[in-house]
């Protein structure tokens, strides 16, 4: 008799807990809800994405010192509690690091999530269609993406850096068009199982046009796939970009970068090691945070998959 | 086997055409003009003189005349000479070739002969502490820029202990590649690349340990009473072990990149060094052809990943 009792509890407890009959969507936010790691990495992106979003506001009012302002007397001035504006201290040019960090912070956020969606429209578009309509498309784009991965796509981009000024709205374009391969193969890959579905041949038998059974009912299949390699993309796209404002051909001063402010590290080795902790460290946790959410979400959307693939892979 | 070779081979050449394409597209239809890069913008030079100079380099020609041109020389591996050092951009790539071998080979194998260890500890003792631990070094590690390692290890190991040098391959005056003083500047940049395996392979391959040891077979191992250890070499490890080859090409991707990185942090007079100073002095010809070699260099080995990997899993059929 025990042991139906037990039963019987848990049944209720998750009951209470999770409504019967949870849709997809509300059942993977319970789940995410439930879980500690992905919440605060979840709270250490928004804060981030706040402090980036109001730089102007607490460059003005609060630290009072804008991101370009120089001042000589500062430089290299250690951290110091003393002056809101040199919390982090100054930088060689006794430039305001906390100020400048906030603006990295804008150029970091914004290359790595708006060159997530170029890079998804660009790989979700292809993959979805060459998947659905196989034949020569098709071999275009296996072509295409055979091609494009034998090539050094870092050596590739580092060219396009040479060639043009790259700033925060173009560097992202040029990330999404190289960096589209991975998410193609996923979703060509599931389109390539979806469309033998039942549903899908049912769909056809009423008479739905290609471009209906693309959006309707392949793509939303694919989606919580790739919500999953889309936090991913965005740390890596973070990680690129900074790797290339670091060499100098990503992000141009004096627009401050994460990567950038560290492209005169070897300057800093005896004077100013707080200025090269504090970009690094930045750059850590928000792709650590990205990667965190990646497997949060992974976890949330379908637990079968755990540790499965995205930062796994 | 040898119909899978030339298959693969067969494959690789419409890539190879692709890989040409894309680097004359970029390189000689860009907006930046060969013929500017290469004079310098505060001389005096009169349009005629322009005319004979892409003359001279053949950028009169119609693009796809150039373009076989420019396949036929890549074919030779001839990409002209140098503006800067006036010495064929060829003989500049070669010489610099062991330098970055060396550095490299070292990182991959202590990359991989850390990584797969800790990966397999990590799947034996999944749950327990030491798991976590090899799974949240190996996170946080993947999610820390290699210049931030390469600069704290300069920082701390270097600057404030004092225990390695601080960049270069050798002691001024010195010039050897197999002694201490080598030995001594390696250990730096041999991190660095051996970042990429420790960083990757953990996650890899515990996920594949655990997945390999749920199956019917070494089950069937334990239960005709295979001894433990020969379960765990003979069965897992050795299933494991494949996507240690599929995913070698990732690996490889990400030494090309860190290749610039590592030897700009460590001031290393290697390959990737080489491209970046010519990018800086706008050296056109060396920049071509790292870019070709790079490419072709990557390309060959994926196919020799694709054959080794239909050599150790018999379950790729010969198509």
């Amino acid at each position: 008799m025990a042991a139906p009792a037990i039963a019987a509890r848990g049944i209720v407890r998750t009951s209470e807990a999770r409504r019967a009959g949870a849709g997809f969507w509300s059942d993977a936010w319970w789940r995410l809800r439930h879980d500690p790691t992905t919440m605060i990495a979840i709270s250490v992106i928004v804060l981030l994405v706040v402090l980036a979003a109001s730089a102007d506001l607490l460059a003005d009012n609060f630290f009072k010192w804008s991101f370009s302002r120089q001042d000589l007397t500062q430089s290299y001035r250690k951290p110091t509690l003393d002056d809101p504006a040199f919390w982090f201290g100054a930088d060689n040019l006794g430039r305001s690091q906390i100020v400048r960090l906030l603006y990295g912070a804008r150029v970091s956020l914004f290359v790595g999530f708006f060159g997530m969606l170029v890079t998804m429209t660009i790989g979700v578009t292809m993959g979805v269609t060459s998947g659905y309509f196989r034949g020569k498309w098709d071999d275009v784009v296996v072509w295409l993406v055979s091609t494009l991965n034998s090539i050094p796509t870092f050596f590739l981009l580092l060219i396009i850096g040479f060639m043009f000024r790259l700033n925060a709205i173009v560097l992202p374009l040029f990330l999404g068009a190289l960096g589209w391969l991975g998410i193609c193969n996923l979703a060509r890959g599931q389109t390539f199982s979806l469309r033998e579905r039942d549903y899908v041949t049912a769909a056809r038998t009423i008479g739905a046009s290609h471009t209906r059974i693309m959006f309707r009912h392949i793509f939303p299949n694919v989606i919580p796939l790739l919500i999953v390699i889309a936090m991913i993309d965005v740390g890596g796209l973070i990680l690129t970009e900074s790797a290339l404002s670091f060499l100098g051909f990503g992000i141009q001063p004096p627009q401050p970068s994460w990567g950038n402010m560290l492209s005169d590290a070897p300057q800093f080795y005896f004077r100013g090691a707080h200025l090269i902790y504090f970009p690094g460290i930045l750059i850590s946790i928000t792709v650590l945070c990205a990667y965190l959410i990646g497997d949060g979400l992974r976890d949330a959307l379908d637990p079968r998959l755990r540790g499965s693939f995205s930062a796994d892979k | 086997m040898g119909r899978f070779v030339a298959r693969r081979l067969l494959q690789a050449i419409p890539t190879m055409f692709g890989i040409m394409l894309v680097s004359f597209i970029l390189l000689r239809v860009s907006p930046a003009d060969p013929v500017k890069l290469m004079v310098p913008s505060d001389t005096e030079i009169t349009e005629a003189d322009k005319d004979r100079l892409r003359a001279a380099f053949g950028l009169d020609k119609p693009l796809p005349v150039q373009f076989i041109d420019f396949t036929v020389q890549a074919a030779t591996l001839d990409f002209g000479k140098s503006f800067y050092y006036h010495r064929p951009a060829r003989d500049m790539i070669f010489e610099r070739i062991p330098n970055s071998i060396q550095p490299v080979v070292l990182g991959l194998l202590v990359g991989v002969f850390l990584g797969i260890p800790l990966g397999f500890i990590a799947a034996l003792n999944r749950g327990r502490r030491t798991d976590h631990g090899i799974r949240v070094t190996s996170v946080v590690l993947n999610a820390t820029p290699d210049f931030f390692l390469g600069l704290l290890f300069v920082l701390f190991l270097a600057i404030q202990f004092k225990w390695f040098p601080i960049g270069s391959m050798n002691v001024v005056g010195v010039d050897c590649t197999l002694c201490w003083d080598r030995a001594w500047h390696l250990v730096g940049p041999v991190l660095l690349y051996a970042n990429a395996g420790i960083a990757f392979y953990p996650r890899l391959i515990r996920t594949e340990v655990l997945e390999v040891l749920g199956q019917d077979f070494v089950r069937t191992a334990r239960a005709k009473g295979l001894r433990e250890r020969v379960v765990m070499s003979g069965h897992v490890l050795r299933n494991a072990l494949i996507p240690v080859v599929t995913n070698f090409g990732g690996i490889l991707t990400i030494v090309f990149a860190g290749n610039v990185i590592v030897e700009r942090v460590f001031n290393w007079p290697g390959l990737g060094r080489l491209f970046f100073d010519s990018l800086i002095q706008k050296d056109y010809p060396i920049i071509q052809a790292s870019l070709v070699m790079g490419a072709g260099l990557l390309l060959i080995s994926y196919i020799l990943r694709d054959i080794t990997y239909a050599l150790i899993d018999p379950r790729i059929k010969v198509r």
